[in-house]
């Protein structure tokens, strides 16, 4: 294994900032603009020459954003809005706001008002993806954002470079689903905690570099790194958003738990599936929307998110589903107690950690992660 | 106040008999072969009265089963399943009552179809969704995107918003296998086209000193916008309040409060189980809540020329689906147009959708203004969560503030 391209790919997922500042150095010109959660199409970013960049909060306490966001919204936005108003205000030159729910919208007219930029966009994603007037609505809201972000840099963005950005992105995907399939085949190969952090590191750090160290990463693999691990462990789905305090990733890895599904949007949701090469790009673009697996927020007929995680853990043989809810996401609020319920009935036991990007007390949710673990292993 | 609701007999009547035929007739539509469709306060419920559904509103019977006092029973309920005290008053009285089966008013019949608009917030949506699982019927989600400062944006949302509601026609044509009657929704918007400016004149009442009308009068008259508008009932309710105010109050000078000094702006929903309370105390300190956006959402103005864009206009531009801006915006024509002098900034924990801009709403508006805001946090229905000492108190220390400021 070339340890020295896997170490480099994770110290960006500590923290990417100072690297960034390094790359800018060398003479990066490109602009950044972040985003926050989830499904910003960056491929249109990056095609108008700038650097994308996901906004993943902080984990540090929340001061100045308790002043605008009430403490009853979740972490994650006051994480973000925190991040934004006290570390690395400076850093970013525009943002993209994609707006969900109620949180969101009001994350996004704070933001607006009380952070520095010299590029700001909301982002209205279809809050239904059940009728055919949603896929109009995305079309017509991406368009809109490509034009805006045309002229804010004063460039069109041509269909070749658009194809383009859209080949670099599915390349990234492509790789980071083939190691999750080595993950899956052989899940101590990498751990939870390193896989996880290899897609972080791709929502952070310019797609062209990370490919190029995801290849490096990849050839450099040999067979004795794979071999005579099949089967070992206790195997999980995850399911939620995001993976914080990060910390839970490693509680998962002390107790012999292997992801070998996930619906996060930091996971599965984030790498799959490709944009299709074909048609218009910008439609192309659309069109992945619509097949990548359910979000809570978004409506669609039937239990999507039932269904899938029922079929992400037939499919990869998992024994049970361990569920990251964080304290106030509303949606996930309205959806668990039926969900436990189904996924019971299922005979599926599911597991549900409630945390925020604050959460410092792990003692507690790491002993009963290993009591649900046990309990598994027990089946 | 109780004296002044006596005074006014008939019009309160009239909504008591209203509400009787509304809830009777609701409860007999599953005998009657007919229709029953849940909505959002806010939504484009003239399409359910053009093809004869029955709309029922959840949150209304919440808000009776809140002035009930019936939380934190029906919250513990729901609890025990697994829902967190945190949600929506009205999501958990709704769902608790579901489980006990326990109303002020004998309950509502079961839904045949969900209709959630998220112009109003996007809790009724995940709310709606539990209902559906649980009765097996379909949800609606309509869809309106925040209605940003932005032409192109609020062009192609109007397109997308138009488009659901066409959706929506084809889906309760599906629903009853009758054909949708466009003359007839000709006919049902334009009375909830002339109930909804008939209900404007009755909260601007508030606009005339001594006010004749407080928010409590608002939010009980209210009731009939909400559930009727659409209907000729509401258009003849409305002319026959307005008439009776101007008859017994205005025309006498009479104001709802005998000594009005505090003319008061409320942000937020009421917290319903103490809004009496509230009213009686601020009363004896000279102090009437005159208006708040919550009670201006269904002041719609619509074009009857054009029945699906202006639903869509108006629903998608409520107060709760604005930017910041145009809600403060909004807030500060209500203070100069009814001469308020007071601002009382309730942050309610049930509902996230108006509270999480009111942080930054306060700052808008004292800036504008100039008048001070009081700022406190409880919950519209649970009293878990409410500290009479402590809210009162800071009312009474509040107007003393404006009362040294010379205001008043
Ligand atoms: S409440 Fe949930 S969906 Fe909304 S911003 Fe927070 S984490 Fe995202
Ligand atoms: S969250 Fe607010 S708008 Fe939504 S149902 Fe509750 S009180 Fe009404």
């Amino acid at each position: 294994m070339n340890r020295p391209v896997l170490e480099e790919l994770l110290s960006i997922a500590r923290d990417p900032c100072p690297m960034l500042k390094a790359w800018r150095r060398k003479g990066e010109k490109r602009k950044i603009i972040g985003s926050t959660l989830t499904d910003v199409p960056e491929e249109l970013i990056h095609a108008a020459g700038m650097l994308p960049f996901t906004i993943l909060g902080t984990n540090k306490s929340i001061l100045r954003a308790s002043a605008h966001l009430p403490d009853n919204a979740c972490s994650q936005a006051r994480s973000d809005l925190e991040m934004v108003l006290t570390y690395q205000g400076d850093f970013f030159d525009g943002y993209i706001l994609p707006q969900v729910d109620d949180t969101t919208q009001h994350l996004s007219d704070i933001w607006r008002r009380q952070v520095r930029w010299d590029y700001f966009e909301t982002f209205l994603l279809p809050r239904q993806i059940d009728r055919p007037s949603a896929r109009q609505w995305l079309l017509d809201e991406t368009l809109r954002l490509k034009r805006s972000l045309e002229s804010f840099t004063g460039k069109e963005i041509s269909e070749g470079r658009l194809w383009e950005s859209i080949g670099i992105y599915n390349q990234n995907r492509g790789y980071l689903r083939r190691l999750y399939e080595m993950k899956r085949r052989h899940p101590d190969f990498i751990s939870n905690r390193q896989f996880f952090d290899l897609i972080k590191s791709s929502m952070w750090w310019p797609k062209e570099e990370h490919n190029g160290l995801l290849e490096r990463f990849i050839s450099g693999l040999e067979e004795t790194d794979l071999m005579g691990k099949e089967g070992e462990g206790i195997r999980v789905v995850l399911s939620g958003i995001v993976w914080e305090p990060p910390e839970i990733m490693d509680i998962l890895d002390q107790s012999g738990l292997k992801v070998v599904g996930d619906d996060l949007c930091v996971g599965w949701r984030y790498i799959d599936p490709d944009v299709e090469a074909n048609g218009d790009p910008v439609k192309a673009i659309v069109d992945r929307h619509f097949k990548k697996g359910p979000f809570t927020p978004i409506y669609d007929k039937g239990n999507k998110i039932f269904e899938n995680l029922l079929n992400l853990v037939t499919r990869n043989t998992a024994e049970g589903v361990i569920y990251l809810h964080i304290k106030f996401n509303e949606s996930q609020d309205y959806d668990l107690p039926d969900l436990i319920e189904n996924m019971e009935g299922e005979g599926i036991p599911i597991f549900v950690v409630e945390t925020e990007y604050q959460t410092t007390h792990l003692a507690g949710i790491r002993t009963r992660i290993q009591a649900f673990g046990e309990s598994l292993a027990q089946k | 106040m109780g004296e002044q609701a006596e005074k006014k007999p008939k019009a309160k009547e009239v909504m008591k008999q209203l509400t009787k035929d509304y809830y009777g007739g609701a409860l007999r539509a599953h005998e009657e072969n007919k229709y029953v469709a849940y909505t959002t306060a806010v939504s484009p419920v003239e399409l359910f009265y053009a093809h004869d559904i029955i709309p029922i509103y959840p949150e209304n019977h919440s808000v009776m089963c809140l002035t009930g006092r019936m939380m934190p029973r029906l919250s513990l309920e729901i609890e025990k399943r697994g829902y967190t005290s945190h949600l929506c008053a009205y999501a958990r009285s709704d769902l608790g009552y579901r489980e006990v089966g326990e109303s002020p008013i004998g309950g509502i019949p079961d839904p045949d179809f969900l209709l959630a608009c998220n112009a109003q917030c996007f809790t009724l949506t995940k709310w709606f969704q539990v209902l559906s699982r649980r009765y097996g019927v379909p949800v609606f989600v309509f869809d309106t995107p925040q209605y940003i400062r932005k032409d192109e944006a609020r062009k192609n949302i109007i397109k997308y918003v138009e488009h659901q509601l066409a959706e929506m026609i084809e889906a309760l044509e599906e629903l009853t296998g009758r054909k949708f009657d466009h003359d007839r929704l000709r006919e049902v918007l334009g009375y909830s086209t002339e109930a909804s400016k008939l209900y404007r004149e009755f909260l601007d009442l508030a606009s005339i000193k001594p006010s004749p009308i407080s928010i409590f009068d608002a939010l009980i008259h209210m009731a009939i916008i909400v559930y009727l508008r659409g209907t000729k009932e509401a258009v003849d309710y409305y002319r026959l309040l307005i008439d009776e105010i101007k008859e017994e109050k205005v025309s006498k000078g009479i104001g709802v409060i005998p000594n009005e000094r505090f003319r008061l702006y409320w942000e937020n929903l009421p917290i319903w189980f103490k809004f009496r309370d509230h009213s009686d105390f601020l009363a004896a300190h000279d102090a009437v809540i005159l208006t708040s956006l919550y009670a201006h959402a269904w002041s719609y103005d619509f074009d009857v020329s054009n029945p699906l864009g202006t639903l869509a206009e108006n629903y998608t531009s409520v107060f709760s689906n604005v930017e910041l801006e145009d809600r403060a915006e909004r807030a500060i024509e209500l203070f100069r147009r009814y001469s308020l002098n007071g601002n009382i900034m309730f942050m309610n924990r049930s509902c996230k959708a108006v509270t999480f801009g009111v942080l930054e709403l306060k700052d808008m508006i004292i800036k504008e203004t100039g008048i001070p805001a009081l700022l406190f946090e409880s919950d519209m229905g649970d009293p878990r969560f409410y500290s009479e000492v402590q809210i009162r108190t800071r009312l009474e220390a509040y107007l003393e503030t404006l009362d040294r400021m010379g205001i008043g």
